[in-house]
């Protein structure tokens, strides 16, 4: 038995550059969006593919410097909008779904209702169900009320989106926390509102950030509403990122490269502060370990 | 309920508040979703009795379960039905046997493992459009990746969309390159559950890896798995953006599942009462599917404790 | 030779050295305990012998091997965790089959051995239950059941008591220091909690920072304590551990200066303070354990007197805590005493209770 020994649960370098490669190819489609992100237009289309390439910066400042130049007709797309916009609805509906999540999520977990767990159930569902369901009245719903193609719209809906996902989320974070702690402000007289503002909030912290950071990142990629319900000034970016695919001449595959990039930075990079409670975000709060 | 001592003094509202904490915490939440969420689907409900057209003016006609009679006969939604079927349980199967593999090469803590990890979770971070546009781009037959690869051992350029089964393959592959990431993350949190101790033991007792595996490990990953399989059938089962953005349901209506039908006979062939009858079906389906799930992941809270 | 021998062992995880330098040698059929407070090593030495944690410097021999560098497979050792480490999904009987399965032996021959097992440890109604709806105590049989069904070289276990209630444990440790003896195989057993070391160890090895502070038997340790912290850390209530210069010393008896009193210590027949150690003004720590202090009724030469601060009754016996000056001294006693606390109380040191510490703490022998 010649064979280097090793400590359970642990693996050498011989595993890193094993996993390296396995990673790299299973993050290549991932890369090679990056990698088409910085070609020219000619290079994106090249046969055979183009791995050494001139990179370009051109496709990044088409997106940013739009606004500015008005004599490419061509490139006058209103990204810069569009990004505002998938960053706004995004932001206000998380920050709505937020606060009134977590109310109702600290109300599910600590003032239980006759029948709590029926009502969570339903909320899930309605996470769950084929969004096709709801949308044909939501359609015609906006459309009576004027709110189709609107901020206040969509953001509302989102909100309504968010709201599933964040009760279960912050329930679960809820939950976790010991109940000693507001027993024995209770018992200094200390009212309901200070014991949940001083006591429970700041101890699930985390949790709200890490809600609020899925809840974004499921936002911030939601289709099918933003298709039917965004109208040309409150468009988001993965709609407006089909209808550049749906005009199928030119594609121009470089910039929809460049855009998904930017796109996908800060989701890669909140992802990794939160590999923790990658688990818990992606099944909605349901499963912790 | 630990605030009955408030609720005996203080005025009548204070009361009032104190007594009725819980309905009132809920209350904003609920009062969204069901205008948001559950007003449309009673209304949904509804139309799905009616003869109605959201693109005519025309007055909605009752007509009892018609519409859920005649979608239920209708032939084209068994195809679609089928379709679904198909794209769910191929794609879920190779879901569970890639996010697997993916777990076992992650289980292990090594130089690197963080990054690494981020790596292979970063598709699932994905937009659906980005997923969905940038796979057309690689199935594109003069310049997309997987033609070029193929032309450079047969010389012939490859049309995968073209045929049913490229179609199909197409959107799986796309699918299951996004969301196994999924099912490995629940296999790792099962693979990291399993206490360091009985790893020990089993070292101690000379127990083969094969064995190791099915008594020490299999048992705490289980009901994760489970867990992972009802997930992902959910998922799947409303697969829409993909599908819409690679292949559009074509060629012909081969890859066109159940939600992206749903969504043409809505939006473009405007039976609306219809497309709610088939929805309400669909409902059906997905209601049954989460309270599995949710019965598996009770049970195994229970478990743990 | 020894069937487990340790040289020079160390492991260090970072700049710690959990394990220093040790040497130990564990005979065929010797029970020996690794004792100490948590923290000072002795459960790394297992793992280490165990092969689940990597030796930084050193190396283990087993049954004459170095085994350094085999898997904790290839070591043909048993051993009992700490938490059992049973398999949640097997029942008892597949529990205690687990470690025959490495081995080629036939269905009917495992069987039988489990059965045996079972019997011996009288767990027969338990065979078909899963760990998870055992009594705590079963586990704990199981999990000797498991380690014992073999026919290993050497036998480890990890605080093997630690998580029964006292009445179970009491019952356990007879149990295993019958077992043990009928093996006769080389043992190691860690554990914080020294009655268990007492009761089954052939030889105590006691540790501290990873050092082994002194390897002998039951008796020895607790009689001839090798230095200040095994006379501490062995016996309660504690050793009381005072400082002291010597004044005057012969043959048989020590005056010392202590707790601002002179006092005729009498000496043990293997103490002797002749010599350079018995020079005036030497430092001194005196050694007594609280049962070793007799409450005398009038002060005399060889006599402490001090202020009785607190009485802890323990069922037959009662601890007295005095107060002399800033120090404290535990007394035993199992005489009705009617000493009410602010009086004062002498007491005198019993003939052979009495052993001194040099000014390195390590005990003066002749």
């Amino acid at each position: 038995m010649a064979r280097r020994r090793r400590e359970i649960g642990k693996a050498g370098w011989g595993r890193t550059a094993f996993s390296t490669v396995i990673s790299f190819i299973y993050f290549f489609p991932v890369l090679w969006i990056i990698l088409t992100a910085f070609k020219t237009h000619t290079d994106a289309l090249s046969t055979p593919p183009k791995f050494i390439f001139t990179p370009t910066l051109e496709n990044f400042v088409s997106v940013f410097a739009r606004a500015y130049e008005r004599g490419g007709a061509a490139v006058d797309t209103h990204f810069d909008l569009f990004f505002f916009n998938s960053i706004f609805i995004a932001g206000a509906s998380v920050g709505v779904a937020l606060v009134i999540g977590t109310i109702a999520a600290y109300g599910f977990s600590r003032w239980p209702l006759r029948g709590n767990e029926t009502y969570l159930f339903i909320i899930l569902t309605t996470r769950m169900l084929p969004p096709i369901i709801v949308i044909i009245p939501i359609f015609i719903m906006f459309r009576l009320s004027g709110l189709s193609g609107s901020y206040i719209g969509i953001i509302l809906l989102y909100a309504a989106f968010n709201l599933p996902f964040t009760i279960w989320m912050m329930k679960s974070f809820f939950d976790e926390i010991p109940r000693e702690v507001e027993d024995a402000a209770r018992m200094d007289g200390s009212s309901e509102m200070k014991i949940f503002f001083r006591i429970c909030l700041p101890q699930v912290k985390a949790g709200i950030a890490a809600t609020a950071v899925f809840g974004l990142i499921l936002t911030w990629n939601e289709f099918l509403f933003a298709l039917l319900l965004t109208g040309r000034d409150t468009r988001t970016v993965p709609v407006a990122m089909a209808q550049t695919i749906g005009g199928d001449i030119g594609v121009r595959w470089g910039l929809l490269a460049a855009i998904e990039t930017l796109f996908l930075i800060p989701v890669v990079f909140v992802t990794f502060l939160l590999q923790n409670q990658l688990l818990r975000g992606v099944t909605f709060g349901t499963i912790k370990r | 309920m630990a605030a009955s001592y408030h609720a005996e003094h203080g005025t009548l509202l204070e009361r009032f508040f104190a007594r009725n904490r819980g309905p009132i915490l809920v209350a904003p939440a609920l009062a969204v979703l069901v205008i948001m969420n559950i007003f449309p689907l009673l209304w949904s409900f509804g139309l799905s009795f009616y003869r109605y057209r959201a693109n005519r003016i025309k007055e909605p006609e009752f007509v009892w379960f018609k519409n859920y009679q005649k979608v239920l006969t209708d032939p084209v939604v068994w195809e679609r039905f089928q379709t679904t079927a198909i794209i769910v349980t191929v794609d879920v199967l190779l879901q569970l046997v890639v996010g697997f593999l993916l777990a076992l090469l992650f289980e292990k803590t090594f130089p690197g493992r963080r990054v690494l990890l981020m790596l292979v979770l970063t598709p699932m971070m994905l937009s659906f459009v980005a997923v969905g546009a940038f796979f057309r781009y690689y199935y594109e037959p003069t310049f997309g990746l997987l033609s070029q690869g193929i032309k450079a051992i047969t010389g012939e350029p490859f049309i995968l969309l073209g045929s049913e089964v490229g179609a199909l393959a197409g959107i799986i592959f796309a699918d299951v390159w996004m969301w196994s990431p999924f099912v490995m993350l629940l296999v790792l949190a099962g693979l990291v559950s399993v206490p360091k101790h009985l790893y020990e033991a089993a070292e101690i007792d000379r127990a083969s890896w094969w064995r190791r595996f099915w008594t020490i490990t299999f048992p705490y990953i289980r009901g994760l798995l489970l867990l992972a399989i009802l997930f992902r059938t959910i998922e799947a089962f409303k697969l829409f953006d993909i599908v819409f953005l690679i292949t559009e349901g074509g060629p012909g209506t081969s890859t066109e599942t159940i939600a992206v039908y749903v969504y043409r006979v809505a939006f473009q062939y405007f039976k609306t009462s219809q497309s709610a009858a088939l929805g309400y079906i669909l409902l059906f389906v997905v209601i049954v599917l989460t309270n599995l799930y949710l019965f598996f992941v009770r049970r195994r809270d229970v478990e743990d404790q | 030779m020894a069937d487990i021998e340790l040289r020079n062992l160390s492991k260090h995880f970072g700049t710690l050295a959990a394990v220093d330098d040790i040497d130990l040698d564990v005979e065929a059929g010797e029970v020996v305990c690794l004792l100490g407070p948590s923290g000072c090593g002795k459960t790394t030495t297992l793992r280490m012998i165990a092969g689940l944690e990597d030796v930084t410097a050193g190396d283990i021999f087993i049954a004459g091997q170095r085994v350094n560098d085999l898997a904790p497979r290839d070591r043909d050792i048993a051993m009992v965790f700490q938490f059992y480490a049973l398999y949640p999904s097997l029942t008892v009987a597949d529990n205690l089959a687990f470690p025959l399965h490495a081995e080629k032996i036939t269905k009917e021959e495992i069987d039988r051995r489990v059965h045996e097992i079972a019997s011996l440890l009288d767990l027969s109604h338990a065979l078909n239950r899963v760990p998870g709806r055992l009594a705590e105590g079963e586990k704990q049989r199981v999990a000797v059941g498991r380690a014992v069904i073999r026919d290993p070289q050497c036998f480890l276990f990890d605080e093997p008591l630690s998580r029964l209630d006292i009445a179970v444990r009491q019952e356990m440790r007879g149990q295993i220091k019958q077992l043990l003896n009928g093996l006769h195989k080389a043992t190691v057993i860690v554990t914080h909690d020294q009655i268990e070391a007492l009761t089954i160890a052939d030889r105590i090895a006691v540790m501290r920072d990873g050092i082994i502070e002194q390897v002998a038997s039951p008796h020895d340790i607790f009689a001839k304590p090798a230095n200040v912290f095994v006379a501490g850390f062995i016996g309660t209530p504690q050793m009381n551990l005072i400082e002291a210069r010597v004044v005057d010393a012969d043959e048989d008896t020590a005056t010392v200066n202590t707790l601002g009193q002179e006092v005729v210590l009498p000496l043990h027949a293997e103490v002797s303070l002749q010599g350079g150690g018995g020079r005036r003004d030497t430092p001194l720590t005196v050694g007594v354990r609280p049962r070793g202090l007799e409450p005398v009724s009038e002060a005399g030469p060889a006599t402490i007197s001090g202020r009785v601060d607190l009485i802890e009754p323990m069922g037959a016996e009662t601890l007295i805590h005095l107060r002399i000056g800033d120090d404290d001294l535990r007394v035993v006693t199992s005489r009705g005493l009617t000493a009410s606390v602010g009086e004062t109380l002498h007491v005198a040191p019993a003939e052979g209770q009495v052993h001194l510490f040099d000014h390195d703490g390590m005990r003066i022998a002749s």
